[in-house]
Parts: C-alpha cells; sequence; structure tokens
C-alpha cells in the first residue's frame, strides 16, 4: 500500500492495485489519482444507484418496481474496497420491509416491522401475537433469492419463498406445529386466524401480482385443495379411531360407494379422506383429505380450530395423517 | 295275434291324451307367468312361481290339492327371476329398512350392509324369490346381543374393553415402577452382601438362612416383573389395536340399534316385521297395483 502525508497532516492511503504489473509502472502519479478518483466516482455512483432502488422500495405504488426494487436490493454489492457503508440492512430486513410494503399497495398492512437492537435487525411482529412470535428471513445457503419465513424462538419456518424461481410454500408441519398447537393453547381462535388470514393474503397477493406459484398446503380453502398424507397407505386405525371420536361428537363419518371416508360437519362442510392417483413418477394412488363446502372458505387449517375432535385426531394420528410438505423445500 | 304271454300295456290313446294335458299346462302355466311378467305383475309371479306358499300366507286357504311341480320349469331361470323382482322388492325394502343398502354381487344375488357408515358391517343376503333376509348369523347375534344388553346399560364390548383396560392400567404400572424395583433390587444385593460378610454366631444361623432365602425370593419375584415390564410396551400395544377394533365394533352397534329404533322402536319390532316380510310385502304389491289400475 502507498501513502502520503498531505500537507494538512492527513494521510492518503492509496489502495493496493491489483492491476496489471506493467499498468502499475507505466501510470503517472496524475493517472493513480486520476484512476482513483474515477473508482471513487464510480462507487459514489453504485451508492446513488442504491438509494434510487431504495427509493423506490420505499415509495413505488406499482408492485413490479416493488419486486424489482427487493431483487436488485437483496443481491446488490454496495461496499467495494474503495467504499464502505458501515450503516446497512441485510438481506432479510429487505424482504421484510418489501412485504410490508407489498401489504400496504392492499391497504392490508396487519404485520409490523420492530427494529431489535440486541440483535441488529429487522423482525415482524404480529398484533395480538405480540412477543410470542418474532419473524425473520433466514435466507438459503448457497441459493439466490431463496430464503424461509422464520419464527426465530421455535424455528418453525412457514413459509419458503423464491424470488427467482417465483414460488412460496407454506410449511404444514410448521403451521400445525406453531399456529395450532402452540399458539391455539395460548390465543384465542380470532387472534390465532388473522395471523393465518395475513399469511394466506401475502400468498395470495405474490400469485396474483406476480405470477408466483403459490402451495397454501392446509390453508387452502379452495374446494379442490387435496392435502396429501405423506403415507400412501390408507388411514386404517386413524380412520376408525375418527369414527369412533367424531361419533362420540354427533358426527358420523361415513363411506361411499369408492369406499371413501366422508364426515359431514355443521353448515353442510364435508371432510373427505380418500385416495387419488399419485403424479408423475410414482404409481399408484395416495391417501389424503379434501374439505368441500358450498362458499370454499374453510380449509383443514379451520377445521383444526372449529373441532377439537379432529384437532386431537389429527395430533394424536400423525404418523397416519402428516400431511406432505414439500420435500425440496422443507 | 295277441299272445297271451303278453302284459297288458297302458292304452296308447290314453297316454297321448295324457301327455298332451300335461304339457298344455305347463304350456298354459308358462304363458301366464309370461303375461304376469310382461305385465309387470310382481304379485302374480310370485303367486305363480309358489302357489303353496301363496295360497297359505295370502290366501289363507287351505291347500289345495293341486301339484306344484310346473314351478320347477323355472328352477333354471331362478336368477332371472330374482333379477326381475328384485326391482320393486328393493325398492320396497329401501322405504321399510333405509338402513339397508344392497349390492347386486352377481346376476340375481343381492348382499346388503347395514348403514352407510364408516366400516358398516355385511350384514346378509337377500332371498328375493322368497322375500327374505338371510342374516349372517354371527353378525345378526352380535346385534340381537347388543339389544338384550341394554338393559345392564352396557355396550357389546363393554366387559371385554374394561378387562383390557385394566390389563394397561396394570402393565403400564409395571413399566413405571421399574425404578423402584431397580433400586429395591440393589438394595437386596447389598444386603445379601452384607450378611455373606458377616459372622454369624451358630445360634442364629438358621434365621439368617431364612432371611437370606427370602431376599433372594424377593429378589427373583422382582426379575420375573422385570421381565413382564419389558414385554410389556408390546402387549400394550396388541391390546390398543384390540380395544379399537372393539370400540369400533360397539361404535357399529351402536348406529345399527339407533337405526332399528328409529324405524322399528324395538328390536322385536324389527324381528316381527321380518317375519311377516312375504305377506306385507305381497299385502302392498296387491294395494300398490289396486292404485294403479
Amino acid at each position: 500500500m502507498m501513502e502520503r502525508i498531505n500537507e494538512n497532516g492527513s494521510i492518503t492511503f492509496f489502495p493496493e492495485t491489483v492491476d496489471e504489473e506493467q499498468n502499475v509502472h507505466s501510470l503517472s502519479t496524475t493517472g493513480r489519482l486520476l484512476a482513483y478518483n474515477d473508482e471513487l466516482k464510480k462507487n459514489l455512483k453504485n451508492g446513488i444507484k442504491f438509494t434510487d432502488i431504495l427509493d423506490k422500495l420505499i415509495e413505488t405504488d406499482d408492485p413490479y418496481e416493488l419486486l424489482d426494487a427487493v431483487t436488485a436490493l437483496s443481491t446488490y454489492q454496495l461496499n467495494s474496497s474503495y467504499l464502505v457503508f458501515p450503516q446497512q440492512y441485510s438481506q432479510s430486513d429487505y424482504y421484510l420491509i418489501f412485504l410490508n410494503r407489498l401489504l400496504q399497495l392492499h391497504e392490508n398492512e396487519k404485520v409490523v416491522i420492530q427494529s431489535s437492537d440486541r440483535n441488529d435487525e429487522l423482525y415482524h411482529e404480529f398484533p395480538g401475537i405480540n412477543h410470542q412470535g418474532y419473524f425473520v428471513f433466514r435466507l438459503e445457503d448457497g441459493f439466490e433469492g431463496g430464503a424461509y419465513y422464520t419464527e426465530k424462538k421455535t424455528g418453525e419456518v412457514l413459509f419458503y419463498i423464491n424470488f427467482n424461481q417465483k414460488l412460496l410454500h407454506f410449511n404444514s408441519s410448521a403451521i400445525t406445529n406453531l399456529l395450532v398447537v402452540k399458539y391455539g393453547a395460548m390465543f384465542n381462535y380470532k387472534v390465532v386466524k388473522e395471523l393465518e388470514s395475513y399469511l394466506v393474503n401475502l400468498g395470495n397477493y405474490f400469485k396474483e401480482d406476480f405470477g408466483f406459484e403459490v402451495d397454501f398446503n392446509i390453508m387452502d380453502a379452495s374446494n379442490n385443495a387435496y392435502y396429501k398424507f405423506t403415507k400412501q397407505e390408507i388411514p386404517q386405525d386413524a380412520l376408525d379411531k375418527l369414527f369412533i371420536a367424531a361419533s362420540k361428537e354427533n358426527f358420523m363419518l361415513v363411506t361411499d360407494l369408492n369406499d371413501d371416508a366422508i364426515l359431514k360437519l355443521d353448515n353442510n362442510v364435508e371432510l373427505i379422506i380418500t385416495d387419488r392417483p399419485v403424479e408423475q413418477e410414482k404409481t399408484g394412488f395416495n391417501w389424503g383429505m379434501s374439505i368441500q363446502d358450498q362458499n370454499e372458505k374453510v380449509a383443514w387449517f379451520d377445521l383444526l380450530f372449529k373441532y377439537s375432535f379432529l384437532k386431537d385426531w389429527y395430533l394424536n394420528n400423525l404418523k397416519e395423517l402428516e400431511i406432505e410438505v414439500n420435500q425440496l423445500y422443507f | 295275434m295277441a299272445d297271451e304271454n303278453e302284459f297288458t300295456l297302458s292304452d296308447h290313446k290314453q297316454s297321448t291324451t295324457n301327455l298332451s294335458s300335461s304339457l298344455t299346462r305347463k304350456i298354459e302355466y308358462l304363458q301366464a307367468l309370461n303375461a304376469a311378467v310382461e305385465k309387470q305383475d310382481d304379485r302374480l309371479v310370485y303367486q305363480l312361481i309358489d302357489d303353496r306358499r301363496y295360497s297359505s300366507e295370502i290366501l289363507k286357504a287351505k291347500q289345495k290339492n293341486e301339484k306344484f311341480e310346473n314351478e320347477f320349469l323355472v328352477s333354471d331361470i331362478h336368477d332371472q327371476l330374482s333379477t326381475f323382482l328384485s326391482e320393486k322388492l328393493i325398492k320396497y325394502l329401501r322405504e321399510i329398512y333405509p338402513f339397508f343398502y344392497f349390492e347386486e354381487v352377481q346376476s340375481g344375488v343381492y348382499q346388503f350392509y347395514f348403514g352407510n357408515w364408516w366400516g358398516r358391517r355385511l350384514f346378509g343376503e337377500l332371498d328375493v324369490l322368497n322375500v327374505k333376509f338371510d342374516f349372517i348369523e354371527e353378525e345378526y347375534e352380535k346385534l340381537s346381543r347388543s339389544f338384550a344388553l341394554e338393559v345392564e346399560n352396557k355396550r357389546y364390548n363393554t366387559d371385554t374393553i374394561n378387562e383390557l383396560s385394566e390389563e394397561m392400567d396394570n402393565l403400564q404400572e409395571l413399566i413405571d415402577t421399574q425404578d423402584q424395583r431397580d433400586e429395591r433390587k440393589e438394595e437386596i444385593r447389598r444386603e445379601l452382601k452384607r450378611q455373606s460378610q458377616e459372622k454369624v454366631s451358630l445360634f442364629s444361623q438358621v434365621k439368617v438362612k431364612e432371611q437370606k432365602q427370602k431376599l433372594i425370593d424377593e429378589l427373583s419375584n422382582l426379575t420375573d416383573l422385570d421381565e413382564k415390564a419389558n414385554d410389556a410396551y408390546q402387549k400394550i400395544k396388541s391390546y390398543e389395536d384390540k380395544v379399537l377394533k372393539l370400540s369400533k365394533e360397539d361404535t357399529l352397534l351402536g348406529y345399527e340399534k339407533q337405526s332399528i329404533v328409529a324405524k322399528f322402536g324395538t328390536f322385536e319390532n324389527f324381528e316381527d316385521h321380518n317375519k311377516a316380510l312375504y305377506r306385507d310385502y305381497i299385502a302392498d304389491l296387491i294395494a300398490t297395483k289396486g292404485k294403479v289400475d
């Protein structure tokens, strides 16, 4: 490294040059200065460009610009050997900010961004759940654009999002553990349902605004939703148990000509446990559940809350009934 | 020339007349049956295929001295008759026995399930020609027994389930008390060791020996329990499976009982209806025909 003591006593350090040796020798002092200055300008411009993108993230009303902004920021190389910005947000922070901006555009900002001095990071807090939930993005190793929306204390990953591949997959296992079991025991249904709606809304915005492929899993209320069990075979014991448990609650598990199991619940909601051909490579059938209701408003998540016998049944028989999550991401 | 040693044989003219009139009767019978079928007159079909029963149960008439062998003429097409007659009959049965679900397993053969609930039992076969349920004896017996148990306020498997539950509790306790047993075993071993090192006076030798034997017995008893505890998990699992099966059966029987009570009030009334099924059905056919005509 070269250095020079200036007239005012300050010291200017010249960056070590990585250029080829012949350039070093051929450059005059003025040449060096010019080159250095150019580098600084370039890096300052890089900083200015960054702030322009940040402006967009903060202010734009256009969802596409917003998405471009977060995609750019999340991989933006702000520091260089010439210029270091000591105060910076992390990639996770930008993702969180992005979610809130997206919710704002839909006038549906239910989640609050908080700043943790201790961890030097931003996090999401959900009104009602408050300090019992601390949500951040955990970045996927070695995969650009992939991140896990994680509750930090429990480590439960609620969804995986990949901005490059344009997909968002919810994790039924984490949603069951965190929302149904943990929060279900601490808060009333309304509070947890709000949190769930927030997640579903997010999924919808990604799907509708950006064409993401979204798997809502147990929060999917459409009648087409089919919650596939991890285990392929018929959950015979679990179905027998459901038959008994339902009868105690004055519901009847009935069968049809295809030997499906159908539980008729209140308000003409039907839970159907059936097998369907498995997709692609594998052959045969796989058992799973679907829920039919006139308004397509009811998902498995809702039934878990509405009927405690269904929740007990599901949680006590997870070995047979665990709903499949995408093995690629969870 | 007639040989006088030949026996006298039937008069051929007479035999011709006899045969011809027999054949005519058969043809008339089949024509009548065919006409009844074409007119969709199930009642008449029933009468024609079993006149004896029809006369005794419907007409309450003394059995006429008639010949019934005509009925054998259709014995090789019983499955077709059965298929033909099943339509109206099953429609009728669905009204009276809404909890029976009929399945045609082969042409003219109908089995029925009790209920439409999960794990419903196959309950019997329908004898269409005789308008009769052929219940599967074992299944029917369970239902009948569970009605009888009502007075004791018990379900069919209550006793067995209670026994198994008790057994499971015992096994669970064996598992839960493992630590205590381990402690006690250690104590005994220490005590035995201590005793073996102690000098014993001649007087107390017998007493000490007795004590020692007692401890050894206790130790072996504890080891036996340990062994049982080792198997306990597996046993509990198998008992749980059994209890599940039995509870399921109780639930099934519960629904069956409910269905019968809802429709017939009592099991006895249900049985009476079964017995009178033929009569009731023919009466219904007569009544319906009256309405249609």
